[in-house]
Protein backbone atom coordinates (compact mmCIF):
# COMPACT_ATOMS: atom_id res chain seq x y z
CA UNK A 1 0.00 0.00 0.00
CA UNK A 2 1.39 3.62 -0.89
CA UNK A 3 1.92 5.29 2.29
CA UNK A 4 4.38 8.30 3.81
CA UNK A 5 7.02 6.80 5.33
CA UNK A 6 9.82 8.75 7.72
CA UNK A 7 13.22 7.51 8.50
CA UNK A 8 14.29 7.26 12.59
CA UNK A 9 16.71 6.11 14.77
CA UNK A 10 16.05 4.48 17.65
CA UNK A 11 16.52 6.14 21.35
CA UNK A 12 16.02 2.80 23.70
CA UNK A 13 18.93 1.08 22.93
CA UNK A 14 21.93 4.03 22.63
CA UNK A 15 25.53 4.60 24.41
CA UNK A 16 24.53 2.81 27.33
CA UNK A 17 23.34 -0.68 25.19
CA UNK A 18 26.92 -0.33 23.01
CA UNK A 19 29.09 -0.28 26.14
CA UNK A 20 26.62 -3.60 27.10
CA UNK A 21 27.48 -5.09 23.96
CA UNK A 22 31.18 -3.97 24.04
CA UNK A 23 32.25 -5.04 27.95
CA UNK A 24 30.38 -8.19 26.87
CA UNK A 25 32.16 -9.13 23.57
CA UNK A 26 35.42 -7.56 25.07
CA UNK A 27 35.54 -9.29 28.38
CA UNK A 28 34.36 -12.41 26.91
CA UNK A 29 36.96 -13.00 24.62
CA UNK A 30 39.57 -11.89 26.75
CA UNK A 31 38.42 -14.76 28.62
CA UNK A 32 38.30 -17.63 25.75
CA UNK A 33 41.47 -15.92 24.84
CA UNK A 34 43.57 -16.59 27.74
CA UNK A 35 42.20 -19.98 28.85
CA UNK A 36 43.31 -21.42 25.66
CA UNK A 37 46.36 -19.78 25.50
CA UNK A 38 46.86 -21.42 29.55
CA UNK A 39 45.48 -24.85 28.26
CA UNK A 40 47.20 -25.12 24.57
CA UNK A 41 49.90 -22.70 24.20
CA UNK A 42 51.71 -21.83 27.47
CA UNK A 43 50.76 -22.17 30.97
CA UNK A 44 50.58 -18.64 32.35
CA UNK A 45 48.50 -18.95 35.51
CA UNK A 46 49.11 -14.79 36.09
CA UNK A 47 47.73 -14.17 32.09
CA UNK A 48 44.70 -16.33 33.35
CA UNK A 49 43.87 -14.76 36.30
CA UNK A 50 44.25 -11.61 34.90
CA UNK A 51 42.12 -12.60 31.65
CA UNK A 52 39.40 -14.10 34.08
CA UNK A 53 39.10 -11.17 36.38
CA UNK A 54 39.15 -8.60 33.99
CA UNK A 55 36.76 -10.50 31.43
CA UNK A 56 34.40 -10.76 34.80
CA UNK A 57 34.30 -7.24 36.18
CA UNK A 58 33.26 -6.39 31.99
CA UNK A 59 30.51 -9.14 31.32
CA UNK A 60 29.23 -8.27 35.37
CA UNK A 61 29.58 -4.86 34.35
CA UNK A 62 27.86 -4.69 31.43
CA UNK A 63 25.56 -7.80 33.03
CA UNK A 64 24.79 -4.88 35.43
CA UNK A 65 23.87 -2.33 33.27
CA UNK A 66 21.38 -4.10 30.99
CA UNK A 67 19.77 -5.22 34.47
CA UNK A 68 19.17 -1.92 35.63
CA UNK A 69 17.40 -0.54 32.34
CA UNK A 70 15.33 -3.12 32.08
CA UNK A 71 11.67 -2.32 33.28
CA UNK A 72 10.84 -5.45 35.52
CA UNK A 73 13.61 -6.20 37.53
CA UNK A 74 12.06 -8.77 38.97
CA UNK A 75 11.04 -10.78 35.84
CA UNK A 76 14.62 -11.05 35.14
CA UNK A 77 14.35 -14.73 36.88
CA UNK A 78 12.63 -16.24 33.75
CA UNK A 79 15.71 -15.05 31.89
CA UNK A 80 18.45 -16.09 34.15
CA UNK A 81 16.55 -20.09 34.35
CA UNK A 82 19.02 -22.66 32.19
CA UNK A 83 15.63 -23.95 30.71
CA UNK A 84 14.91 -20.26 29.49
CA UNK A 85 17.58 -21.36 25.94
CA UNK A 86 14.47 -24.49 25.60
CA UNK A 87 11.62 -22.33 25.99
CA UNK A 88 13.19 -19.89 23.91
CA UNK A 89 15.52 -21.37 21.53
CA UNK A 90 15.34 -18.18 18.69
CA UNK A 91 15.85 -15.42 21.35
CA UNK A 92 19.02 -14.42 21.29
CA UNK A 93 19.22 -12.60 24.72
CA UNK A 94 18.40 -15.65 26.26
CA UNK A 95 21.40 -18.09 24.50
CA UNK A 96 23.08 -14.68 25.56
CA UNK A 97 22.25 -14.71 29.25
CA UNK A 98 23.23 -18.64 29.29
CA UNK A 99 26.59 -17.78 27.96
CA UNK A 100 27.04 -15.33 30.12
CA UNK A 101 26.35 -17.34 33.30
CA UNK A 102 27.62 -19.99 32.52
CA UNK A 103 31.02 -18.42 31.39
CA UNK A 104 31.00 -16.68 34.37
CA UNK A 105 30.76 -19.29 36.86
CA UNK A 106 33.36 -21.86 34.78
CA UNK A 107 35.78 -19.11 34.53
CA UNK A 108 35.86 -18.57 38.33
CA UNK A 109 36.11 -22.05 38.72
CA UNK A 110 38.91 -22.40 36.45
CA UNK A 111 40.97 -19.44 38.38
CA UNK A 112 40.13 -20.89 41.65
CA UNK A 113 43.01 -23.37 42.01
CA UNK A 114 45.49 -20.28 40.45
CA UNK A 115 43.93 -18.17 42.83
CA UNK A 116 44.93 -20.22 46.03
CA UNK A 117 48.33 -20.10 44.87
CA UNK A 118 48.70 -16.94 44.04
CA UNK A 119 50.59 -14.99 47.22
CA UNK A 120 48.57 -11.76 46.49
CA UNK A 121 45.24 -13.34 46.09
CA UNK A 122 45.85 -15.36 48.99
CA UNK A 123 45.74 -11.84 50.85
CA UNK A 124 42.20 -11.66 50.14
CA UNK A 125 39.77 -13.11 52.99
CA UNK A 126 37.48 -15.50 51.05
CA UNK A 127 40.53 -17.02 49.53
CA UNK A 128 41.50 -18.57 52.64
CA UNK A 129 38.54 -20.19 53.69
CA UNK A 130 38.30 -24.22 54.01
CA UNK A 131 35.43 -24.64 51.26
CA UNK A 132 37.30 -22.42 48.88
CA UNK A 133 40.33 -23.94 49.50
CA UNK A 134 38.80 -27.64 49.14
CA UNK A 135 36.43 -25.85 46.19
CA UNK A 136 39.92 -24.55 44.61
CA UNK A 137 41.27 -28.67 44.74
CA UNK A 138 37.88 -29.91 43.19
CA UNK A 139 38.07 -27.80 40.60
CA UNK A 140 41.76 -27.92 39.80
CA UNK A 141 42.05 -31.94 39.24
CA UNK A 142 42.93 -33.46 36.07
CA UNK A 143 40.22 -33.21 33.65
CA UNK A 144 37.59 -31.57 35.25
CA UNK A 145 39.90 -28.43 35.26
CA UNK A 146 40.06 -28.96 31.56
CA UNK A 147 36.35 -29.05 31.12
CA UNK A 148 35.57 -26.10 33.06
CA UNK A 149 38.49 -23.89 30.68
CA UNK A 150 36.70 -25.62 27.98
CA UNK A 151 33.50 -24.37 29.09
CA UNK A 152 34.20 -20.90 30.15
CA UNK A 153 36.33 -20.01 26.57
CA UNK A 154 33.41 -21.83 24.34
CA UNK A 155 30.64 -19.88 26.44
CA UNK A 156 33.39 -16.56 25.92
CA UNK A 157 33.23 -17.20 22.27
CA UNK A 158 29.39 -17.41 22.32
CA UNK A 159 29.03 -14.23 23.83
CA UNK A 160 30.78 -12.38 21.77
CA UNK A 161 29.00 -13.68 18.40
CA UNK A 162 25.58 -13.17 20.33
CA UNK A 163 26.20 -9.79 20.80
CA UNK A 164 25.95 -9.48 17.42
CA UNK A 165 23.67 -12.18 17.10
CA UNK A 166 21.16 -10.20 19.00
CA UNK A 167 21.52 -6.85 16.33
CA UNK A 168 20.67 -8.99 13.54
CA UNK A 169 17.44 -10.45 14.71
CA UNK A 170 15.86 -7.17 14.18
CA UNK A 171 14.58 -7.39 10.34
CA UNK A 172 13.49 -3.10 10.30
CA UNK A 173 16.91 -2.15 10.15
CA UNK A 174 19.39 -2.91 7.48
CA UNK A 175 22.11 -1.90 9.46
CA UNK A 176 21.87 -4.98 11.57
CA UNK A 177 19.42 -7.22 9.89
CA UNK A 178 22.80 -9.15 7.72
CA UNK A 179 25.12 -11.77 8.61
CA UNK A 180 27.80 -9.33 8.38
CA UNK A 181 27.13 -7.36 12.22
CA UNK A 182 27.78 -10.68 13.63
CA UNK A 183 31.02 -11.70 12.23
CA UNK A 184 32.04 -8.13 12.62
CA UNK A 185 31.27 -8.00 16.06
CA UNK A 186 32.73 -11.31 17.07
CA UNK A 187 35.74 -10.17 15.06
CA UNK A 188 36.09 -6.77 17.19
CA UNK A 189 35.82 -8.65 20.17
CA UNK A 190 38.89 -10.58 19.65
CA UNK A 191 40.42 -8.06 18.34
CA UNK A 192 39.86 -5.64 21.29
CA UNK A 193 40.90 -8.37 23.65
CA UNK A 194 44.26 -9.30 21.90
CA UNK A 195 44.76 -5.08 22.23
CA UNK A 196 43.81 -5.53 26.05
CA UNK A 197 45.80 -8.10 27.10
CA UNK A 198 49.02 -6.56 24.81
CA UNK A 199 48.48 -3.77 26.95
CA UNK A 200 48.13 -5.65 29.93
CA UNK A 201 50.98 -7.52 29.59
CA UNK A 202 52.94 -4.12 28.67
CA UNK A 203 51.71 -2.38 31.71
CA UNK A 204 51.10 -4.61 34.65
CA UNK A 205 52.18 -7.94 33.79
CA UNK A 206 56.43 -6.21 34.20
CA UNK A 207 57.26 -7.29 30.34
CA UNK A 208 58.57 -10.95 30.90
CA UNK A 209 61.41 -11.89 28.57
CA UNK A 210 59.57 -14.97 28.76
CA UNK A 211 56.46 -14.21 27.70
CA UNK A 212 57.65 -11.95 24.41
CA UNK A 213 56.18 -14.93 22.09
CA UNK A 214 53.13 -14.87 23.28
CA UNK A 215 53.24 -10.53 22.87
CA UNK A 216 54.35 -11.44 19.80
CA UNK A 217 51.73 -14.12 18.79
CA UNK A 218 48.98 -11.59 20.29
CA UNK A 219 50.27 -8.86 18.36
CA UNK A 220 49.76 -10.87 14.82
CA UNK A 221 46.43 -12.59 15.48
CA UNK A 222 45.41 -8.13 16.16
CA UNK A 223 46.76 -7.65 12.89
CA UNK A 224 44.86 -10.34 11.13
CA UNK A 225 41.74 -8.68 12.38
CA UNK A 226 42.34 -5.89 12.20
CA UNK A 227 42.58 -6.65 8.24
CA UNK A 228 39.34 -8.77 8.86
CA UNK A 229 37.53 -6.25 10.34
CA UNK A 230 38.64 -3.40 7.54
CA UNK A 231 37.58 -5.84 4.97
CA UNK A 232 34.31 -5.98 6.41
CA UNK A 233 33.64 -2.38 6.83
CA UNK A 234 34.27 -1.94 3.12
CA UNK A 235 31.66 -4.97 2.24
CA UNK A 236 29.79 -3.18 4.66
CA UNK A 237 29.64 0.60 2.84
CA UNK A 238 29.14 -1.82 -0.53
CA UNK A 239 26.27 -3.60 0.78
CA UNK A 240 24.70 0.00 2.37
CA UNK A 241 25.26 2.26 -0.08
CA UNK A 242 23.71 -0.02 -2.89
CA UNK A 243 20.78 -1.41 -0.33
CA UNK A 244 17.57 -0.62 0.68
CA UNK A 245 16.28 2.65 1.67
CA UNK A 246 17.26 1.99 5.41
CA UNK A 247 20.43 0.79 4.18
CA UNK A 248 21.31 4.15 1.84
CA UNK A 249 20.14 6.49 5.09
CA UNK A 250 22.31 4.44 7.16
CA UNK A 251 25.30 4.27 4.96
CA UNK A 252 24.79 8.46 4.94
CA UNK A 253 24.84 8.59 8.04
CA UNK A 254 28.37 6.54 9.14
CA UNK A 255 30.17 7.57 6.03
CA UNK A 256 29.75 11.49 6.64
CA UNK A 257 30.48 11.66 9.89
CA UNK A 258 34.29 12.12 10.63
CA UNK A 259 33.78 10.24 14.24
CA UNK A 260 33.07 6.79 12.33
CA UNK A 261 35.76 7.74 9.47
CA UNK A 262 38.58 9.62 11.37
CA UNK A 263 37.31 7.92 14.94
CA UNK A 264 36.37 4.74 14.01
CA UNK A 265 38.19 3.40 11.03
CA UNK A 266 41.46 6.12 11.01
CA UNK A 267 42.48 5.97 14.64
CA UNK A 268 40.54 2.10 15.52
CA UNK A 269 41.68 0.33 12.49
CA UNK A 270 44.12 1.47 10.10
CA UNK A 271 46.31 3.60 12.53
CA UNK A 272 46.97 0.45 15.19
CA UNK A 273 46.99 -2.35 11.85
CA UNK A 274 49.61 0.33 10.02
CA UNK A 275 51.59 0.82 14.08
CA UNK A 276 51.61 -3.14 14.42
CA UNK A 277 52.36 -3.88 11.13
CA UNK A 278 55.82 -1.55 11.29
CA UNK A 279 56.89 -3.58 14.44
CA UNK A 280 56.60 -6.31 12.44
CA UNK A 281 58.63 -5.19 9.70
CA UNK A 282 60.94 -3.51 12.05
CA UNK A 283 62.41 -7.06 13.53
CA UNK A 284 60.19 -7.16 16.71
CA UNK A 285 58.71 -4.64 19.71
CA UNK A 286 62.23 -4.21 21.70
CA UNK A 287 62.33 -0.45 20.91
CA UNK A 288 58.49 0.42 19.88
CA UNK A 289 57.05 -0.24 23.46
CA UNK A 290 55.09 3.49 23.31
CA UNK A 291 53.96 2.75 19.60
CA UNK A 292 52.63 -1.26 20.70
CA UNK A 293 50.82 0.54 23.92
CA UNK A 294 49.13 3.13 22.00
CA UNK A 295 48.15 1.12 19.30
CA UNK A 296 46.15 -1.29 21.79
CA UNK A 297 44.62 1.91 22.98
CA UNK A 298 43.46 2.72 19.88
CA UNK A 299 42.20 -0.74 19.09
CA UNK A 300 40.04 -0.26 22.07
CA UNK A 301 39.06 3.14 21.52
CA UNK A 302 37.73 1.61 18.18
CA UNK A 303 35.88 -0.97 19.16
CA UNK A 304 33.55 1.23 21.21
CA UNK A 305 33.17 3.39 18.87
CA UNK A 306 31.94 0.54 16.21
CA UNK A 307 29.37 -0.12 18.65
CA UNK A 308 28.04 3.27 19.49
CA UNK A 309 28.04 4.19 15.92
CA UNK A 310 25.90 0.85 15.27
CA UNK A 311 23.27 1.55 17.86
CA UNK A 312 23.31 5.27 16.78
CA UNK A 313 23.04 4.71 13.06
CA UNK A 314 20.14 2.65 12.58
CA UNK A 315 17.38 3.80 10.58
CA UNK A 316 13.74 2.55 11.18
CA UNK A 317 11.47 3.45 7.98
CA UNK A 318 8.14 3.56 9.36
CA UNK A 319 4.64 3.99 7.67
CA UNK A 320 2.96 7.56 8.84
CA UNK B 1 -9.16 -22.43 12.52
CA UNK B 2 -9.97 -19.08 13.13
CA UNK B 3 -7.44 -15.97 12.12
CA UNK B 4 -8.49 -12.84 13.44
CA UNK B 5 -7.78 -9.86 11.33
CA UNK B 6 -8.55 -6.04 11.29
CA UNK B 7 -9.56 -3.83 7.56
CA UNK B 8 -9.24 -0.02 7.81
CA UNK B 9 -10.50 1.14 5.08
CA UNK B 10 -8.95 5.05 4.56
CA UNK B 11 -11.59 6.46 2.71
CA UNK B 12 -14.07 6.91 5.82
CA UNK B 13 -12.11 7.20 8.79
CA UNK B 14 -12.86 11.17 9.60
CA UNK B 15 -10.43 10.89 12.13
CA UNK B 16 -12.48 11.83 15.05
CA UNK B 17 -9.78 9.84 17.70
CA UNK B 18 -13.28 7.99 18.90
CA UNK B 19 -11.19 4.56 18.73
CA UNK B 20 -8.17 6.09 20.37
CA UNK B 21 -10.51 7.27 23.61
CA UNK B 22 -12.46 3.65 23.16
CA UNK B 23 -9.09 1.72 23.34
CA UNK B 24 -7.03 3.87 25.92
CA UNK B 25 -10.49 3.48 28.53
CA UNK B 26 -10.73 -0.24 27.61
CA UNK B 27 -7.00 -1.28 27.93
CA UNK B 28 -6.19 1.57 30.66
CA UNK B 29 -3.05 2.93 28.42
CA UNK B 30 -1.10 5.73 29.78
CA UNK B 31 -2.65 8.54 27.77
CA UNK B 32 -1.07 10.92 30.25
CA UNK B 33 2.05 10.70 28.34
CA UNK B 34 0.83 10.86 25.16
CA UNK B 35 0.85 7.03 24.13
CA UNK B 36 -1.67 4.79 23.13
CA UNK B 37 -2.26 1.34 21.69
CA UNK B 38 -3.72 2.58 18.48
CA UNK B 39 -3.32 6.18 16.93
CA UNK B 40 -4.61 7.87 14.01
CA UNK B 41 -1.94 9.92 12.43
CA UNK B 42 -3.40 13.17 10.73
CA UNK B 43 -1.53 13.34 7.31
CA UNK B 44 -1.13 16.47 4.74
CA UNK B 45 -0.05 14.60 1.45
CA UNK B 46 0.68 16.29 -1.89
CA UNK B 47 2.45 19.92 -2.86
CA UNK B 48 0.85 23.27 -3.68
CA UNK B 49 -2.65 23.56 -4.12
CA UNK B 50 -3.19 19.91 -4.81
CA UNK B 51 -2.77 19.31 -0.92
CA UNK B 52 -5.31 16.38 0.79
CA UNK B 53 -5.80 15.20 4.04
CA UNK B 54 -5.49 12.04 5.35
CA UNK B 55 -5.98 10.21 8.90
CA UNK B 56 -4.40 6.90 8.70
CA UNK B 57 -4.83 4.77 12.08
CA UNK B 58 -2.12 2.55 13.00
CA UNK B 59 -1.88 -0.04 15.95
CA UNK B 60 -0.26 -3.88 16.60
CA UNK B 61 -0.38 -5.75 13.03
CA UNK B 62 -0.71 -8.94 14.89
CA UNK B 63 1.96 -10.67 12.23
CA UNK B 64 1.53 -14.01 11.68
CA UNK B 65 5.81 -13.94 11.83
CA UNK B 66 6.17 -11.52 14.02
CA UNK B 67 9.92 -10.10 14.32
CA UNK B 68 8.82 -9.41 18.55
CA UNK B 69 7.81 -12.48 19.38
CA UNK B 70 11.09 -13.96 18.11
CA UNK B 71 13.56 -11.97 20.05
CA UNK B 72 11.30 -12.52 23.31
CA UNK B 73 13.44 -14.06 25.77
CA UNK B 74 11.35 -14.92 28.22
CA UNK B 75 8.43 -16.13 26.28
CA UNK B 76 6.09 -13.22 27.68
CA UNK B 77 4.84 -12.54 23.67
CA UNK B 78 3.36 -15.45 22.94
CA UNK B 79 0.48 -15.98 19.45
CA UNK B 80 -2.92 -17.87 20.28
CA UNK B 81 -3.77 -20.13 17.78
CA UNK B 82 -6.59 -17.83 16.44
CA UNK B 83 -3.31 -15.13 15.57
CA UNK B 84 -3.47 -12.56 18.25
CA UNK B 85 0.00 -11.74 19.35
CA UNK B 86 -0.27 -11.09 22.56
CA UNK B 87 1.88 -10.17 25.86
CA UNK B 88 2.03 -12.57 29.50
CA UNK B 89 2.49 -9.57 32.02
CA UNK B 90 4.28 -11.61 34.23
CA UNK B 91 6.93 -12.80 32.73
CA UNK B 92 7.51 -9.86 30.43
CA UNK B 93 10.99 -8.35 31.96
CA UNK B 94 10.89 -5.00 29.61
CA UNK B 95 14.21 -5.71 27.89
CA UNK B 96 12.84 -3.59 25.27
CA UNK B 97 14.14 -6.05 22.46
CA UNK B 98 10.60 -6.70 21.18
CA UNK B 99 10.04 -2.53 20.86
CA UNK B 100 13.83 -2.68 18.60
CA UNK B 101 12.34 -5.59 16.73
CA UNK B 102 8.69 -4.28 16.01
CA UNK B 103 8.70 -2.74 12.30
CA UNK B 104 5.69 -1.00 12.61
CA UNK B 105 6.23 0.84 16.10
CA UNK B 106 3.40 -0.31 17.67
CA UNK B 107 5.28 -1.34 21.36
CA UNK B 108 5.37 1.07 24.11
CA UNK B 109 7.04 0.63 27.90
CA UNK B 110 5.26 0.83 30.82
CA UNK B 111 7.38 1.54 33.71
CA UNK B 112 7.25 1.20 37.59
CA UNK B 113 5.50 5.30 37.52
CA UNK B 114 3.46 4.65 34.85
CA UNK B 115 1.88 1.86 37.15
CA UNK B 116 2.52 4.23 40.02
CA UNK B 117 0.29 7.18 38.06
CA UNK B 118 -1.69 4.10 36.13
CA UNK B 119 -4.10 3.50 39.80
CA UNK B 120 -3.97 7.22 40.17
CA UNK B 121 -5.56 7.55 37.10
CA UNK B 122 -8.07 4.78 36.50
CA UNK B 123 -8.61 3.68 40.08
CA UNK B 124 -8.59 0.12 39.71
CA UNK B 125 -5.53 -0.73 37.17
CA UNK B 126 -5.60 -4.16 35.92
CA UNK B 127 -1.88 -4.25 35.06
CA UNK B 128 0.29 -4.78 38.35
CA UNK B 129 4.13 -4.99 36.79
CA UNK B 130 6.22 -2.74 34.63
CA UNK B 131 7.52 -4.23 31.37
CA UNK B 132 5.86 -3.54 27.75
CA UNK B 133 2.64 -3.24 26.24
CA UNK B 134 0.59 -2.78 23.07
CA UNK B 135 -2.76 -3.82 20.75
CA UNK B 136 -4.41 -7.05 22.27
CA UNK B 137 -6.95 -6.83 19.53
CA UNK B 138 -9.15 -6.67 22.58
CA UNK B 139 -8.42 -10.07 23.43
CA UNK B 140 -10.37 -10.07 26.38
CA UNK B 141 -13.93 -8.78 24.62
CA UNK B 142 -13.08 -11.47 21.68
CA UNK B 143 -13.46 -14.15 23.78
CA UNK B 144 -16.24 -12.63 25.50
CA UNK B 145 -17.53 -12.30 22.06
CA UNK B 146 -17.68 -9.11 21.30
CA UNK B 147 -15.73 -6.55 18.87
CA UNK B 148 -12.42 -4.91 19.77
CA UNK B 149 -13.49 -1.48 21.18
CA UNK B 150 -12.28 0.63 18.59
CA UNK B 151 -14.35 -1.40 15.51
CA UNK B 152 -17.17 -1.17 18.21
CA UNK B 153 -16.76 2.75 18.64
CA UNK B 154 -15.75 3.78 15.22
CA UNK B 155 -18.53 6.23 13.56
CA UNK B 156 -17.08 5.67 9.76
CA UNK B 157 -17.44 2.04 9.89
CA UNK B 158 -13.66 2.96 8.95
CA UNK B 159 -12.45 0.05 11.15
CA UNK B 160 -13.51 -3.73 10.61
CA UNK B 161 -12.76 -7.06 12.45
CA UNK B 162 -13.15 -10.52 10.84
CA UNK B 163 -11.58 -14.04 9.97
CA UNK B 164 -9.32 -14.36 7.22
CA UNK B 165 -10.12 -18.43 7.11
CA UNK B 166 -13.74 -17.58 6.64
CA UNK B 167 -14.32 -17.38 2.63
CA UNK B 168 -17.60 -15.36 3.62
CA UNK B 169 -16.14 -12.91 6.01
CA UNK B 170 -15.80 -9.18 4.09
CA UNK B 171 -12.86 -8.77 6.07
CA UNK B 172 -11.51 -12.27 4.61
CA UNK B 173 -12.88 -11.74 0.87
CA UNK B 174 -10.87 -7.93 0.94
CA UNK B 175 -7.75 -8.99 1.98
CA UNK B 176 -7.78 -12.02 -0.29
CA UNK B 177 -8.90 -9.75 -3.34
CA UNK B 178 -6.02 -7.59 -3.31
CA UNK B 179 -7.97 -4.52 -2.28
CA UNK B 180 -7.03 -4.67 1.03
CA UNK B 181 -2.94 -4.55 1.64
CA UNK B 182 -0.91 -5.48 4.41
CA UNK B 183 1.87 -2.39 5.46
CA UNK B 184 5.22 -3.21 4.78
CA UNK B 185 4.71 -6.72 2.88
CA UNK B 186 8.24 -7.12 1.88
CA UNK B 187 9.55 -7.78 5.40
CA UNK B 188 7.72 -11.01 5.70
CA UNK B 189 6.35 -10.42 9.09
CA UNK B 190 2.64 -11.15 7.44
CA UNK B 191 0.09 -8.54 8.76
CA UNK B 192 -3.08 -9.31 10.05
CA UNK B 193 -4.18 -5.43 9.91
CA UNK B 194 -5.57 -4.70 6.37
CA UNK B 195 -5.82 -1.27 4.23
CA UNK B 196 -8.21 0.19 1.41
CA UNK B 197 -6.44 2.59 0.43
CA UNK B 198 -7.78 5.70 -0.32
CA UNK B 199 -9.17 6.91 -3.62
CA UNK B 200 -7.84 10.17 -5.19
CA UNK B 201 -10.84 12.84 -4.99
CA UNK B 202 -11.33 16.47 -5.87
CA UNK B 203 -13.24 17.69 -2.48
Amino acid sequence: MEVNVTYETQHLWTTWFAVYLYLGGLGAATMTITFLTDMYLKSHKTLAIWGALTGLMMVGGGSALLFIHLANHAAVVHVLNPLAIFFKPDAWIAWGTQFISWMMIASLLYILPYMIESPVLTKLPLIKTKIVSRLGSVAGSGNLHKILGMLAALSGLGVAVYTGLLLQSFPAVALWNNPGVPILFTVSAFSTACALLILIMHTFMGRDEQDNLLRRLYERADILLLATELLVIFLFYMYLTRGSISARVSADLLFHDLGWLLGFIGLGLLTPFLLELKSIFSGGHGGNHISTIAAAIFVLIGGFLLRDYFMAAGIYVYPT
Amino acid sequence: MTRYAMLIDLNTCVGCNACMAACAIENQTPVWKNVWRTYVHDQEIGIGNDVRRRFFPRLCNHCENPPCLTVCPTGATYQRPDGLVLIDDNLCMGCGACEMACPYRARYELTYTDIREGKVFYGNLRRTSPGYDKCNFCAQRIDAGRKPACVETCVGASRLFGDLDDPHDYVAKMAASGIAQPLMPQLGTRPHVYYINEMKRDV
